[in-house]
């Protein structure tokens, strides 16, 4: 064998539920790739899929520690490992099983043949690569049933092999862009990004758009904002967020509204901008936070009212969650430091002292006849501002 | 922009930066090198500190240690003098010396806050009630740097050391160095200073020693310089700005004092009466007026003035779980007042039609909220 000394570190990238998707599969799997190479721009790699996985060569070992760390952000990703492409010979495989391998505990060799010509069988390999690392390593033995530790071999049909080690688990999910485009309406909490991570990690792209009510809301906010959607831009891919100032909506509804109905007639404008800005931008859905009961407007009539004023579907992915479980993934996205910065939202500068629960829709709308909904929406959606997180 | 916010940090002095600018381009040596062009360094530094020092003392009796700001001199006046007994301060103190304490205080020293009148002044005798014979520390703002008021730190300090010889005495004078006279006197043994106040930049900062108080602690360890009081290569050309604002300021102290209590006391007669209540007395610092526009949000007055070209300084933020300013709210105003904070701060080179101009868009941000 020509190649016996080469011996080239490799990640091997496992995904999903791409497989699943009939004809769609190159589909899935082009998208996956370009954000792959997306989450790894910058730094020196290559990317290349050989059935059914991905592999990534060619990087300096100073950049595991990010390289990893990118990687596990991209949805799509079921699982990875780190390990060694060798020539396929005994000798190589066996150096590069040393560098994967533990050395203490119990262990299995597992291996797999896709070269169906090579002079070992799958049994005989793992039973030879065995022997050699009880013999060298005399803290470890062999369990095969429930190792601690796997050593896996994967037998190639172009004269190499593969060496790994552990499974990484993934960030599971599909890749962002093949289940369309909702728009998230982030606010400065908890919840907001929370949501946006969940409808991104099912594959939709999402963009963010926020709410402001400048003066009473404060520029910090907005950069709170800004600092939630670039974290969520890790996993979501969007580089922009969008700002909407509702000052004049609030103003108007404080002035001429039952201030009982101040949130929920305000959310009802939200919902209607969203829309508005969703269609012009070919956004499918609205995409919020909210979870059932956790705020007075955040009941089902509250939800019935806010989406009566749209036809776009609203997707909640948190509405079944409790609070803890909600800072429990907003935790492990990495926004939930952010979110408890204590800045005023919209939301709460006009907050009546008791807002209703459990809004008549007809009560609502008679309140809304007030105001000049087509004019403030569209005055609204003048301040638009985009800025690139 | 009309700037009247002067008293968070003031524009550099175009003479000073001038001044300096060779301690940057040219005289870039460090200080600590044993060549000409260090020593030439070490030499403007020499004179910066004599010359800041006799600005407001003997300096055969002071001696200055430059630090990187005013909170790291004040910083470090509390934790040397503070590790023994019990430490009083105001509840007018700056944050810098406010957090500090309480910082002593974590680590087991007793504090204890002398309460505030109306005006922003510690009340003298709760002040002097606290002082006791195990009294390690006692550190006064000079200039409340929220309602202006001045505390008359020589008397105060002569009192406490009557009270208790060995306490050390300490004065955040930031708002108050190259504005109002200062001088140091037998009493009083530390003072705090900051540059970026009086037209030097922000990064230089003094604290001011009496040569006879030998317990000053280092917080930075490194090359030694500043005394061994503060290693870290020096801020030459910080420290130049420092020196030549000063000189500027403290040639025309007294003119510009009258011209900004003139500019203070015009803005307040044209200020709406209905609408705005003066908190900041008359007797304080000439270049601070703390106004309230009670049941209006001061942070939203803030920024609606910002969007009609005028820059103020506020005493509350919009923030839910910390709402108030501590200083204000121990003032003894309701929640009203304390909602309204505005603070308007003034500089040598404010102009009264500045002045007039502001006075207007206040008005009008008051009616419009």
């Amino acid at each position: 064998m020509e190649q016996v000394n080469i011996i080239q570190q490799v990640i091997i990238i496992r995904y999903a539920e791409i497989h699943l998707k009939g004809k769609n599969r190159g589909y899935f799997e082009r998208v996956f790739s370009v954000n792959l190479e997306k989450a790894l721009k910058g730094l020196r790699h290559e990317l290349r899929r050989t059935s059914g996985r991905y592999l990534v060569t060619g990087f300096a070992d100073a950049d595991v520690e990010e390289i990893e760390e990118r990687i596990s952000r991209v949805f799509g990703v079921h699982s990875y490992s780190f390990g060694y492409l060798v020539a396929n010979d005994l000798g190589s495989i066996y150096s590069a099983v040393c560098l994967v391998a533990p050395h203490n505990g119990t262990f299995k060799v597992e291996t797999h043949r896709a070269d169906k010509t090579y002079p070992l069988t799958s049994m005989q390999l793992n039973a030879e690569i065995g022997a050699r690392l009880l013999e060298e390593r005399p803290l470890l033995r062999v369990d095969v049933h429930a190792p601690q530790a796997y050593v896996y071999l994967d037998i190639r049909e172009n004269g190499v092999a593969l060496v790994f080690g552990t499974f990484l688990q993934g960030a599971g999910g599909m890749p962002v862009g093949t289940s369309g485009k909702g728009v998230l309406l982030i606010s400065g909490g908890i919840d907001s990004p929370v949501a946006g991570y969940m409808m991104a990690k099912r594959g939709m792209t999402v963009e963010y758009l926020h709410f402001h009510s400048y003066p009473y809301t404060n520029e910090q906010a907005r950069d709170k904002v800004a600092d939630l959607a670039r974290i969520l831009s890790r996993y979501a891919g969007s580089d922009t967020l969008y700002t909407v100032s509702v000052t004049h909506i609030q103003e108007e509804i404080h002035k001429k509204c039952a201030a009982e109905l101040n949130v929920t007639l305000l959310r009802r404008f939200m919902f209607r901008i969203a829309e508005r800005f969703a269609r012009q931008r070919d956004g499918r859905c609205l995409i919020t936070g909210e979870s059932l009961g956790q705020v007075a407007s955040q009941t089902i009539e509250g939800i019935t009212s806010s989406n009566a004023v749209v036809t776009l579907p609203v997707l909640r992915p948190l509405i079944g969650f409790d609070k803890e479980e909600i800072i429990v993934r907003a935790k492990k996205i990495g926004t939930f430091d952010t979110s408890v910065l204590p800045y005023e939202d919209c939301c709460t500068v006009f907050l009546p002292e008791f807002p209703a629960i459990k809004p008549k829709l007809s009560f609502i709308e008679e309140e809304e006849k007030k105001l000049d909904i087509e004019g403030l929406v569209a005055e609204a959606m003048t301040s638009l501002e985009a800025v690139r997180i | 922009m009309i700037y009247l916010d002067n008293a968070a940090t003031t524009a550099p002095l175009q003479e000073a930066l001038q001044r300096a600018l060779p301690y940057a381009e040219e005289v870039y040596y460090n200080p600590s090198a044993r060549y000409h062009g260090g020593v030439v360094a070490a030499r403007l530094i020499a004179e910066a500190r004599r010359y800041l020092t006799q600005t407001v003392a003997d300096a055969a009796l002071f001696d200055a240690v430059f630090t990187s700001c005013g909170t790291e001199a004040d910083n470090q006046a509390v934790f040397s003098a503070g590790r023994r007994g019990n430490v009083v301060a105001t509840a007018g103190e700056h944050a810098a010396v406010w957090a500090a304490c309480n910082e002593l205080k974590n680590r087991g020293t007793e504090v204890r806050f002398a309460p505030l009148r109306a005006d922003g002044s510690v009340d003298e005798a709760a002040l002097l009630s606290l002082v006791d014979e195990r009294t390690a520390l006692v550190s006064v703002v000079h200039v409340n740097n929220e309602t202006g008021a001045i505390n008359p730190v020589a008397a105060l300090a002569r009192r406490v050391k009557e009270k208790n010889p060995r306490a050390v005495f300490h004065s955040d004078g930031v708002q108050a160095y190259g504005k109002i006279p200062v001088r140091l006197t037998r009493d009083i043994d530390l003072y705090s200073v900051s540059a970026h106040k009086i037209g030097g930049l922000k990064g230089t900062g003094a604290l001011f020693r009496r040569k006879g108080y030998t317990a000053l602690q280092p917080y930075l360890f490194g090359g030694g310089q500043e005394n061994g009081l503060r290693s870290g290569t020096e801020n030459v050309f910080g420290i130049a700005c420092f020196y030549y604002a000063a000189q500027s300021r403290s040639a025309r102290i007294n003119e510009d004092a009258a011209r900004a209590e003139a500019c203070r006391e015009r803005l307040w007669s044209l200020l709406d009466p209905v609408r705005f209540v003066r908190l900041s007395p008359r007797t304080g610092t000439p270049y601070i007026l703390t106004v309230s526009a009670p049941g209006k949000r001061g942070e939203v007055l803030q920024r609606r003035l910002w969007d009609a070209g005028v820059a103020v300084g506020t005493g509350s933020a919009c923030s839910s779980k910390k709402p108030h300013s501590r200083v204000i709210e121990a003032c003894g105003y309701e929640k009203e007042v304390l909602d309204g904070v505005l603070r308007v701060s003034f500089s040598p080179s404010t102009t009264e039609e500045e002045v007039v101009a502001a006075a207007a868009r206040l008005n009008e941000a008051a009616a419009a909220e």
